[in-house]
């Protein structure tokens, strides 16, 4: 009787310490992300890359990222990886594999955007602080 | 007997609570100790995180000195998530830093920066 | 009526000003740059920044010194020698363009009225080229870098001295925007030119010495061991570029040559000793 008790009493305990690991977790996984929001958002669209209407989607990702390429370039904004990014969709996009070139096309539109920002930025030369007149 | 079976009772009650409680510890500390191994490679590495590139950090070779080195993080960042929002986005506090934005213009992930944060605030 | 000829003195007297203020701009710019530099490191003498990072990295130096005893470039530099002496097609040489050549480094880049641009060397090489009817050279890596080694090495001992011309606001302007250039913030790192050769020039990245800004150009083309190979300025530029995670511009396109004549400028009264030896 004593050892069944002391038997639940170690399953208890084996089960609270199972609880608090799941709780660590869950708290994990909880922490909400910026990033992972969008991923999850552009998933969707990823996981049935079968469908032709995947296919004009990741055309139609491929165009915006291009564009906004395009745009930053006429403002001497684009990073280095951008036009290779898009290339890369393309390639994808070729394959059948229209989720990886929906992601990859994203990216590229997103960094293009960002490099747009930052010549927009700077359009007027403000001479840096540590250059002393 | 009813003595030695509460004895008993309460001996079993608080192996399983040490039981317990040194587990849920033990796997925590693992996921951080993950966490932080995952940092340091990528805090280390060229081509991710780079720290080393401009900053001096104990454990680390070849480290550059641009920044300030890496230390007693703690006492200059108490809060955690204003260490992660100066990686995040250095030019806030300072426009001319030569820091990259690290999270802003996405040369970390999201969680890859969580992972470098957890990393830089344990030094 | 009467008042006519004072109002013109007049004006003339403001607009001789405003000139004369706004060319004081780049001088300003030079003083500070100067500055600067002097301020960070005030045992070195100026004229050792000729030398690049080698003028403040006493460990880099001694292997350096050590490169320089059998130049990695020297084949470059007879290889250019026999390219110069060369006729083209029609039996005229470099010569019967550049007729002050070969030692002629110390005049590029220079504000080209004619053609509003800003002219470098390699551009006028091309150009020298194509008016004899052969095909111009590619401006980053080949044989472009044996002439340019041959000229380099010829014009060793002259001063850098870029003049930017008040008689033609396109010339400040193109100045202006290589200005711009270097202190704009580019590509997914952010760096600016200046972020490293400026405000931390001298400081380690990794295990390299960043180089100071003055001096940059004195010792182009150069021989870098990571290369293998001797090099144009452009390529150098594209590399930084590249490095800073910025699409590079097209060599000897307009940024990068506007960028050649401030960082040129800013170089004035440095004594040319290219080709160079570097990491």
């Amino acid at each position: 009787m004593n050892m069944k008790k002391l038997t639940a009493m170690l399953c208890l305990g084996a089960i609270v310490a199972i609880a608090g690991q799941s709780v660590i977790a869950a708290e994990k996984k909880a922490a909400p992300k910026a990033e992972t929001a969008n991923k999850v958002a552009a998933e969707p669209a990823a996981k049935s890359s079968e469908n032709s209407g995947d296919k004009a989607a990741a055309e139609s990702a491929i165009a915006a990222a291009e564009s906004a390429r395009k745009k930053a370039a006429s403002i001497d904004g684009e990073w280095r990886d951008t036009g290779k990014m898009i290339k890369k969709a393309q390639a994808a996009l070729k394959a059948g594999d229209s989720a990886k070139a929906i992601k990859l096309a994203k990216k590229a539109e997103n960094q293009a955007k960002l490099g747009y920002e930052q010549a927009q930025a700077q359009q007027e030369l403000k001479m840096p602080s540590y250059l002393k007149y | 007997m009813i003595n030695m079976s509460t004895r008993l009772t309460s001996i079993a009650a608080a192996a399983a609570i040490v039981l317990g409680g040194t587990l849920s510890i033990s796997t925590a500390v693992a996921a951080d100790e993950k966490a932080l191994e995952e940092g340091k490679k990528l805090a280390f590495t060229r081509k991710d995180g780079n720290c080393l590139a401009c900053h001096v950090i104990e454990g680390g070779e070849a480290a550059g000195n641009i920044g300030p080195p890496l230390m007693m993080m703690k006492i200059r960042y108490p809060d955690k998530a204003v260490l992660r929002a100066q990686i995040w986005d250095a030019s806030v506090r300072n426009a001319d830093t030569a820091m990259p934005l690290f999270g802003k213009y996405g040369v970390l992930s999201e969680s890859d920066l969580d992972k470098v944060v957890e990393f830089i605030h344990s030094l | 009526m009467k008042n006519l000829p004072g109002k013109l003195l007049l004006l003339s007297v403001v607009s001789v000003i405003a000139v004369t203020a706004q060319a004081a701009q780049y001088e300003t710019d030079k003083e500070a740059f100067e500055n600067h530099f002097k301020g960070r490191f005030p045992d070195v003498v100026r004229e050792e920044f000729a030398n690049g990072v080698y003028a403040i990295d006493p460990i880099g130096r001694e292997s350096w010194e050590a490169i320089e005893e059998f130049p990695p470039y020297e084949l470059f530099v007879d290889d250019g020698k026999e390219m110069w002496d060369a006729p083209f097609a029609n039996g005229k040489t470099y010569k019967d363009c550049f007729p002050d050549g070969p030692g002629i480094a110390h005049k590029y880049p220079h504000w080209d009225k004619e053609q509003g641009m800003v002219m470098t060397l390699p551009l006028a090489l091309n150009q020298c080229r194509e008016s004899q009817g052969e095909k111009p050279l590619k401006y980053k890596k080949g044989s472009i870098n044996n002439i340019l080694s041959y000229i380099a090495f010829e014009s060793r001992g002259q001063v850098t001295d870029v003049v930017i011309p008040e008689d033609d606001p396109r010339a400040l302007e193109a100045y202006e925007n290589g200005k711009k250039f270097y202190y704009t913030k580019r590509g997914q790192l952010n760096f600016s030119c200046a972020n490293c050769h400026v405000q931390n020039a001298g400081m380690k990245i990794r295990s390299d010495m960043l180089s100071t800004a003055l001096g940059q150009t004195t010792h182009f083309p150069v021989y870098r061991s990571k290369w293998g190979t001797v090099g144009t300025l452009h390529r150098r530029f594209t590399g930084c570029n590249s490095q800073a995670r910025a699409k590079p511009f097209k060599a000897q396109g307009e940024e990068y040559r506007n960028l050649e004549y401030f960082l040129t400028y800013m170089s004035n009264g440095l004594t040319l000793n290219g080709p160079g030896a570097r990491k």
